[in-house]
């Protein structure tokens, strides 16, 4: 905490409250500190209590009416402060994935469904399944099905299917359960996600002998740090860029922002890049890696969105507003 | 030929600097095994008039403990031949007023005892094998981030060494994980810093261009010392690869089947009596 001059003033503030409260009579005089108490004989030099005593005197009656302004000032800028602070940051909702759905968000996806758009629902979690996430989403009372669901993971089970390779997979128990149906014997390439458990040295070494041996290398993400409870903790990213140091190799990251990610969403979708819209909270992952691609990207101001976001990637947005249920509105009048 | 080209070159060498595991041994299981050859090959070099050091990134164990290995080996090595990056990396700890987090393996710690430990504000990366748990490289991670000016340290930077019959990642793995996670550059301290080259080369009382070194890791041994003006000979054992012949930025003076291959070429030509050119 640093100790700055605010909190020196504050204190300072404090102590002269503290002395200005002293009561003469209720304390002061029971504890022998009373006015007539300190004074020593006429002519004497006073002493140190007696000059302490002064002292509480002067203050209390110096200072009565400056303390009275000086408190309400403070106390009216710290309850700006806080608020000012809350308005900045308030508690995140998230775009469509977190436990509080953003207010109107199952009607402007059921106009949507009345629209005959096709829909795709993307995501870059590597520690959930589909299904996990389906449940929490129907909970929230959105309607949507399985199939139209896409994540990273998704993402990685397409490049293993399409180039027909046996991986390693380094994820998450939870995670493993989109891999079904997938052959891992014999594996000839490695998969990395969020998956503490297999950072340890036996398995990295082990992942690292496959990539020297021609395994190529995916990862669902290269995300560098996460939050979790008790702190930050490191993604499958710096794992990742220390094996492709290691083995000299580049790894296919699947997840957004990357193209393929976008690609496979849209093959999945059987459209173009050109005849679709990401809609999205992270400017740089959702809708710069949407552009990119190809296809407009809407940035809406909720979940993990921080003002002057839309400022950050170039080409700027197609569209950047409040919420889904604007985003919806736009599209619904503005681009069908 | 290669061969006869860098070995003709070597009359006017004075010293020579041995990389150790890979070049005189193989690490495996118990003390690892002496590459056939290298005994005796060293035996020659110190009997000749040329000054012999050894470097090695080793930071498994302390100096004292390893030279007590490779005495076991048949190696007549002392300590104070051998240049590791754990003295190194204490004395410029000590110079900067530096208190680390160490993130090294359990044999190397004593080299630490007489370095401040507590309340840390700087990370040093050993090769800490099995020890670099996720756990511990979190906690590492961690104390980085909890830096206003973050700074990391790494005894080397090598890419992997061989262990029994297979390859191991080494800490320049992990150091450029941990430089990826915090987004900061660390400080190699050891091969192939040429902080380190240097600190060898003025132990020798000798100029770079005086000295060869002979290592089985083109960019950390060889690189490294051809990028201080010494030359630089890579042996065909320890984490050789074939794909090191056709490296993109680094190219070795010469390339010999291993140690024993490389001190006859060398003294073949300092034995010869010298032709008048």
């Amino acid at each position: 905490m640093a100790f700055t001059l605010y909190t020196l003033l504050q204190t300072a503030l404090l102590c002269t409250n503290a002395v200005a409260v002293l009561h003469e009579e209720r304390f002061l005089s029971k504890i022998g500190w009373g006015v007539e108490q300190g004074v020593g004989g006429f002519g004497d030099d006073p002493g140190v209590k007696a000059q302490i005593l002064n002292l509480i005197r002067s203050v209390r009656t110096v200072m009565r009416v400056p303390l009275i302004i000086v408190n309400s000032v403070s106390i009216v800028l710290l309850l700006l402060f806080a608020v000012s602070l809350e308005l900045r940051n308030p508690h995140r909702t998230g775009s469509f994935w977190s436990c509080r759905a953003v207010p109107g968000a199952q009607d402007a996806l059921r106009k949507l469904r009345q629209a005959s758009v096709a829909i795709k629902f993307v995501t870059n979690t590597t520690k959930e399944s589909k299904r996990n996430l389906l449940e929490r989403l129907q909970r929230l009372h959105f309607e949507l099905q399985e199939k139209e669901v896409f994540t990273s993971l998704t993402a990685a089970r397409s490049v293993l299917e399409q180039r027909q390779l046996r991986p390693l997979l380094l994820l998450e128990e939870s995670a493993l359960e989109d891999f079904t149906g997938i052959d891992t014997s014999e594996p000839n390439a490695v998969v990395i996600g969020l998956a503490p458990d297999c950072f340890n040295y036996e398995t990295m070494n082990k992942a690292f002998r496959m990539i020297l041996d021609g395994a190529p290398l995916i990862a669902v993400h290269k995300a560098r740090y996460y939050k979790r409870k008790d702190g930050l903790a490191l993604g499958p990213g710096p794992f990742v860029t220390g094996l492709e140091y290691a083995t000299d190799c580049k790894a296919t990251v699947v997840g957004k922002p990357e193209e393929t990610f976008f690609n496979q969403a849209l093959s999945d979708l059987g459209c173009s890049a050109s005849e679709a819209v990401m809609i999205g909270d992270d400017a740089r992952d959702d809708v710069g890696g949407a552009q990119n691609a190809g296809m407009l990207g809407i940035l809406v101001k909720t979940g993990k969105y921080r003002d002057g976001d839309e400022l950050k990637i170039s080409p700027p947005p197609h569209l950047t507003c409040g919420s889904f249920p604007d985003a919806v509105e736009h599209i619904l009048n503005q681009l069908l | 030929m290669a061969a006869a080209e860098w070995s003709r070159r070597s009359q006017s060498l004075k010293g020579v600097i041995l990389d150790m595991c890979g070049v005189l041994y193989d690490s495996g299981a118990g003390d690892g095994v002496a590459i056939p050859g290298s005994v005796e090959a060293v035996q020659r070099l110190k009997q000749s008039d040329l000054q012999l050091r050894f470097c090695t990134n080793e930071t498994q164990a302390s100096r004292e403990t390893f030279v007590a290995k490779l005495n076991r080996l048949g190696f007549d090595i002392s300590v104070d031949e051998v240049f590791s990056p754990a003295p190194a990396a204490v004395a410029l700890l000590k110079e900067r007023g530096l208190r680390p987090h160490l993130l090294v393996h359990h044999g190397l710690l004593p080299e630490f005892e007489s370095v401040e430990q507590k309340d840390p504000n700087c990370v040093v990366l050993g090769d800490a094998a099995e020890f670099f748990s996720y756990q511990n490289l979190n906690q590492a991670f961690r104390v980085l981030m909890g830096l206003e000016a973050p700074l990391l340290f790494s005894l080397g930077q090598g890419r992997y060494y061989k262990e029994g019959d297979g390859l191991n990642l080494d800490v320049g793995v992990y150091m450029k994980a941990l430089e990826f996670a915090c987004d900061v550059k660390a400080e190699v301290i050891g091969k192939p810093s040429s902080m380190f080259f240097h600190s060898v080369l003025r132990d020798m009382g000798l100029q770079p261009h005086e000295v060869l070194m002979i290592g089985d890791d083109l960019v950390n041994d060889v690189g490294g010392a051809q990028s201080c003006g010494m030359m630089g000979v890579q042996v065909r054992t320890g984490k050789y690869r074939q794909s090191d012949e056709s490296h993109a930025s680094v190219r070795a003076d010469g390339t010999e089947a291993d140690l024993r291959r490389a001190v006859d070429l060398l003294l073949v030509h300092r034995d010869a009596p010298r032709t008048s050119s």
